[in-house]
């Protein structure tokens, strides 16, 4: 993550963002926190947080997640980072895996949602710039998708099949084997 | 990145719309499908216009490999006598699987160079063909007159778009380079290029070697390195080396040590020429090293002990199988561009070791 030495990551990390919802909630978050966002990064660096940042395209019920998200990656982050000189030290590792694992147990959690929500969550990564949490979420739609049938696809995503009969017979004649 | 344009909705409307997802990220959904299973795959272009579109485009076909460098096994070409069996490690099965008369020589990057070997035995001339298993193209190379291409041969099929990462290359440009030596002319080789784009055969080059009566050619192993590519000769007394650069072929000779060894040939960690070869139970990994006025000679990089991650016997021969019919495994069998190498133990068991600098990895 940052580069900076340690004095200004801690007043990196006590610098405090306010993020807008497009229903006009405020959110209060720290800038290490705000930064995994790309979008806000950016942001910060142009000087142009002053007053809060508007985040007209998500709203407080989404932007709620992705701050939770991004407080438990951002610890992650920074845990890292402090851990990295003492790599040999197998005390730190161990306390490195149990955090990795209970990172996990977190997304796995985080994920837990109904389909709006998740592609709510995909939308704001993706306008974020949330390079973590967009992969997370678009692989938990992926998954969704192994094994299943088109028909099954189609009703679990709520999408309207527009390809003519003749067009879905040639393509499953063509690929056969993958419908037997 | 850019925030996408299709995000900026008017936050009059509100609450918005379920959400929808734009073509970049269904897109970025569908690359994420795992790629050991692309059953799943051919089924979800078949949810609709949109997803099918966007799965059968170019742009999705390279990220897809983006994300997924090591493309996954689909399965193996099993060859056997008198044809060739596509045998299946996924959910893909490929339009034909078994092919009659067929003889694979050579893949490279989703294509397959396979010898006609039906076509020959009746014309007497070799006919190679270049065949995509997924989609069953095949283009059929013309014949080589095999008056003019001596007794024993090799071949190999090559990428021939200028700078290709190799992605998404399957449709583009190809060489075949075949090499050729024959006991009626034993003191040269010839070369023979076929490219896609000249639709033709070129005129053989010819190459100069001192050579033993018996040893020539094998239609074996090949290995692809820097822009070099390198044929074994049966006795292992020298290498063949067709420069793709210069479309020249030169002959290195390896020293009496080597002769008569079983060797495999492959790239090195640090990118040149090397072998791999089994010696008492130790796998050695062999390179080319760089003197004054080009290469000095072949030093051993590294020892694997293999009989401390298999139950290997004790073999004290690295004769290779070729030249004592009695010499017995563990042989290698393949040496891959990635770095893996394949070698066989005693009955039929075929292990991969993956090979770097600080460690070795080994599949059953």
């Amino acid at each position: 993550m940052a580069s900076a030495g340690s004095g200004d990551e801690k007043a990196a990390a006590a610098a405090m963002i306010t993020l807008i919802s497009s229903d006009n909630e405020k959110f209060e978050v720290t800038e290490a926190t705000a930064t995994l966002s790309q979008t806000i990064r950016h942001m910060i660096e142009d000087g142009c947080t002053d007053g809060g940042v508007p985040l007209p395209n998500v709203t407080s019920k989404i932007l709620a997640r992705v701050i939770e998200y991004c407080k438990k990656h951002a610890t992650a982050a920074a845990g890292e980072e402090g851990s990295s000189s003492s790599f040999s030290d197998a005390a730190f590792l161990e306390v490195d895996r149990a955090f990795l694992e209970e990172l996990e147990e977190f997304d796995d959690a985080f994920l837990e949602v109904d389909r709006a929500t998740l592609f709510d969550l995909i939308l704001a990564a993706n306008y974020l710039d949330i390079k973590g949490l967009l992969n997370l979420t678009c692989q938990k739609v992926a998954d969704s998708v192994k094994g299943k049938t088109p028909e099954q696809i189609r009703e679990m995503y709520n999408i309207v099949n527009d390809l003519t009969p003749e067009e879905e017979a040639e393509i499953r004649r063509e690929t056969q084997w993958a419908f037997e | 990145m850019d925030p996408p344009p299709a995000a900026h909705r008017d936050p009059a409307m509100d609450p918005p719309p379920p959400a929808a997802l734009m073509d970049e990220l269904v897109e970025e959904v569908l690359i994420r499908v795992p790629p050991d299973d692309p059953a799943s795959l051919v089924r979800a272009a078949l949810v609709c216009k949109r997803w099918c579109r966007l799965i059968a485009g170019a742009s999705f076909r390279r990220r897809f490999r983006e994300l997924h460098p090591r493309p996954p096994m689909l399965g193996y070409l099993y060859r056997r006598p008198e044809d060739t069996d596509f045998v299946p490690t996924s959910s893909f099965r490929p339009p034909h699987a078994v092919r009659d008369g067929w003889r694979v020589l050579d893949a490279r990057h989703g294509r397959v160079l396979v010898l006609d070997w039906a076509a020959q035995y009746k014309t007497m001339d070799v006919v190679l063909v270049v065949w995509d298993p997924v989609s069953d193209e095949q283009r059929r190379l013309p014949a080589l007159r095999t008056a003019t291409l001596f007794s024993s041969w090799n071949a190999a099929l090559l990428c021939a778009a200028a700078g290709c990462d190799h992605l998404d290359c399957r449709r583009g440009p190809f060489l075949v380079v075949v090499v050729a030596t024959g006991l009626s002319s034993p003191a040269k080789a010839s070369t023979h290029v076929y490219s896609s784009d000249q639709g033709a055969w070129s005129e053989p080059i010819n190459v100069s070697h001192v050579s033993h009566r018996y040893d020539f050619i094998m239609m074996a192993h090949r290995a692809l390195v820097g822009n070099s590519l390198y044929f074994n000769y049966k006795l292992n007394t020298k290498i063949l080396e067709y420069d793709l650069g210069t479309r020249e072929p030169s002959v290195i000779n390896l020293p009496s040590a080597f002769h008569g060894w079983h060797i495999v040939l492959m790239e090195s960690e640090d990118g040149v020429l090397g072998f791999a070869t089994v010696q008492e139970s130790k796998l050695s990994l062999w390179a080319r090293e760089a003197g004054l006025g080009g290469y000095a000679g072949w030093a051993q990089r590294r020892v694997i002990e293999l009989d401390k991650l298999l139950p290997v016997s004790d073999c004290s021969r690295s004769l290779s199988p070729y030249v004592d019919p009695i010499a017995c495994p563990p042989y290698v069998v393949s040496g891959q561009e990635d770095r893996t190498v394949h070698f066989q133990l005693q009955g039929c068991s075929l292990h991969e070791l993956l090979h770097s600098s600080t460690e070795s990895g080994l599949d059953g």
